[in-house]
């Protein structure tokens, strides 16, 4: 109960408050901006928060992450641009209803959904992870392993591509992690005698260039494609009926959204789409689903914003990023020197639930930055992707210089962005790249620390319960889908008989 | 072709790599261990040639539905101008940035917003001069950055 407490009275400082209020603001604002979402978001800002405490830092990173993934909704539903990947599916129904006249109607739906969502998946949060935090304690070595190689594996599925592809970019993160001093054995690694590369490739770098710079490629492939934005005279409230109709949908999206959340590696963007998916089942009127149905946007923001507590859960607790943005914010954690996993949890505790408490605030403040300043906010979609990336760019060679004042991290920025545009051209997705890179490091320490432990008999590794079950689910999580696709691809009654 | 030309250029990059991993020093058996320094990314560079033939496979075995225009996303377009243009400006911003890391910047910033199309003067004004030096002054005063010295900087260092 402590730290419960002395998590909220850390929050209480009115400096804090006020930096929250303005990271809120710049999340929406990056959120609503073409071709920024929170992953490029929280990498850009990455370099402002290190001179910080970890706590302003931390929760200006949390904050931007749920302030920006908010407000995709707002673009999704005035111009029909999802302003992040996560709101996609809030564009289905929310673009008709406001070519309807109803945009306030369905930017109120998006507000309180979210809004909702998100408390529910921070209450979850405080709950699970310091459960999940305390499992963990007794994790020796193999285990982690084990759990590092299941968070690895859930690579496979990220985004819409190959998981063959997504593995791929995945080992190259981890490839890359080996770059510098061998951690057991301090012999140096790729360096090719550059002194800077001995403490290894720097994450904020490879993040801005990965997400920041890599998207500047993209957006000048897109330079002619046109935004119109539909008319709003004013947002207003849901009416009494329509909250009749939603609320088992916001209650089951945020549930959704927050177990998608804790899956390691899964998204927003993956619970948004089952939270859509699972609304429309179970709606009375599947058929309005695509014409303007009020549920399928509650169905999605409510998922997406619940994912981003539920993505909070493993990073904090375990080390193992949630989702792409808590990648970021876990590249945040170590710069900062703080050890995400069970210590977090007893040596960290208050900073732990600060963090929480800055997410609860963050999804309160919501209810009046997106009913009050939604018509602000979309015209901020509007400002030329021509100024904007040009300013994005000075921001992200300066952010990837500060942190080392290192000219080599320029370049590397730079690699990384035309690397990851490269890769997004030929359909691997940066994010397996990103998150390869910060679980490398931690995969290769556990491995080389179970050959100590189990005095180099790695087999062994699957006599422990706990190893196994992870193992287990590495195989399920590689595996499972084919297994699933054949198995029910053979037992199909209706393609048995043809049809 | 692009769908054979990744994968193997993915191959030889793991061939060049498992080379230099060759060249890594050896902890002597007596003092070691754990694992030798080159056993991890070995390990990580044949699950990737592992992977890459696996999608060389998938490729070959999709070839005749491509054939047939059933994976339009197979092979790409070609890259537009403007990616070219914005990649060769990245030369420019390398070129000057030896110099100067802001007039780089701001070179980069000005050719970009042109390139992209941007024509009023006060806009150009305000990403080539005003956004750098706004980038500047923040991180050097509030974040206490010391950037490197250039023509431009050392006008605020001295």
């Amino acid at each position: 109960m402590e730290p419960f407490i002395g998590g909220l009275m850390a929050l209480a400082d009115p400096q804090l408050l006020v930096l929250i209020f303005a990271a809120t603001l710049a999340g929406v604002i990056i959120g609503a901006l073409p071709g920024l979402n929170a992953t490029t978001g929280a990498a850009l800002l990455l370099p402002f928060t290190i001179t910080m405490d970890p706590i302003p830092a931390i929760a200006i990173l949390t904050t931007i992450y749920c302030a920006a993934t908010f407000a995709g909704a707002i673009t999704a539903i005035l111009i029909n641009t999802p302003g992040t990947s996560a709101s996609a599916t809030t564009c289905l129904d929310g673009y008709p209803l406001a070519q309807r006249g109803e945009a306030g109607r369905a930017l109120g739906m998006a507000t309180v959904s979210s809004t909702f969502g998100g408390i529910i998946s921070v209450v979850c949060l405080m709950a699970a992870a310091p459960l999940m935090a305390r499992a963990a304690y007794n994790f020796a070595p193999p285990e982690y392993f084990a759990l590092t190689v299941f968070g690895l594996s859930m690579l496979a599925t990220i985004g819409d591509g190959s998981p063959v592809k997504n593995l791929i970019a995945g080992a190259l993160g981890v490839l890359a992690a080996t770059v510098g001093k061998d951690l057991l054995t301090t012999v140096e690694r790729f360096t090719f005698g550059m002194s800077e590369l001995t403490e290894g490739i720097g994450f904020v770098p490879v993040m801005i260039g990965l997400f920041g710079i890599s998207e500047l490629l993209v957006q000048a492939d897109r330079l002619t494609v046109e935004r119109r934005q539909v008319i709003m005279k004013a947002v207003k409230l849901p009416s009494r009926d329509d909250y009749r109709k939603v609320w088992k949908t916001i209650l089951r999206s945020s549930g959704i959204g927050t177990f998608i959340g804790i899956l390691p590696a899964e998204g927003a963007t993956v619970a948004s789409m089952i939270g859509y998916n699972e609304a429309r089942r179970w709606s009375k009127t599947p058929e309005e689903f695509g014409k303007g149905a009020i549920e399928g946007i509650a169905g999605s923001e409510a998922a997406n914003n619940s994912a981003t507590g539920g993505a909070m859960v493993p990073t904090l607790a375990l080390g193992i990023p949630g989702s792409p943005t808590a990648a970021v914010i876990l590249a945040g954690l170590m710069i900062h020197g703080l050890q995400p996993g069970p210590t977090m949890f007893t040596e960290q505790a208050e900073f732990a639930f600060a963090i929480f408490w800055a997410m609860l605030f963050v999804n309160l403040l919501f209810i009046f930055i997106g009913l009050f300043g939604a018509k602000l906010f979309a015209r901020i979609t509007f400002v030329p992707v021509q100024i904007l990336w040009p300013i994005v760019f000075t921001f992200s060679i300066v952010g990837a210089y500060a942190l080392d004042q290192s000219f080599l991290d320029v370049w590397i920025a730079i690699g990384s962005g035309i690397l990851g545009y490269f890769m997004r051209r030929f359909g691997y997705s940066v994010v397996p790249l990103a998150i390869g890179l910060i679980l490398g490091g931690m995969v290769e320490k556990r491995l080389g620390q179970s050959l100590i432990m189990l005095d180099d008999q790695w087999w062994l590794m699957f006599t422990r319960p706990l190893s196994l079950l992870f193992f287990a689910l590495t195989f399920l999580a590689l595996f499972g889908p084919l297994l699933w696709r054949r198995f029910f691809t053979q037992r199909d009654p209706l393609k048995s008989m043809g049809e | 072709m692009t769908r054979f030309a990744v994968p193997i250029g993915l191959i030889a990059f793991c061939a060049l790599a498992y080379w230099q991993t060759t060249q890594f020093d050896r902890v002597p058996p007596i003092l070691l261990r754990g694992m030798q320094p080159a056993d991890f990314p070995q390990m990580v560079l044949l699950l990737i040639v592992v992977l890459s033939m696996l999608l060389i496979v998938q490729a070959w075995l999709a070839r005749g539905v491509e054939a047939e225009g059933g994976d339009p996303g197979a092979d790409h377009e070609p890259m537009t101008g403007n990616v070219w243009k914005t990649m060769g400006l990245f030369l420019v911003f390398a070129a000057l940035a030896s110099f100067d890391l802001f007039l780089g910047l701001g070179v980069f910033a000005g050719c970009l917003a042109f390139l992209w199309g941007e024509r009023r003067i006060v806009m150009l004004a305000v990403v080539t001069l005003v956004a750098p030096a706004c980038v500047f002054f923040l991180f050097d005063e509030v974040f206490e950055v010391r950037f490197p010295r250039g023509l431009l900087t050392n006008l605020w260092y001295g």
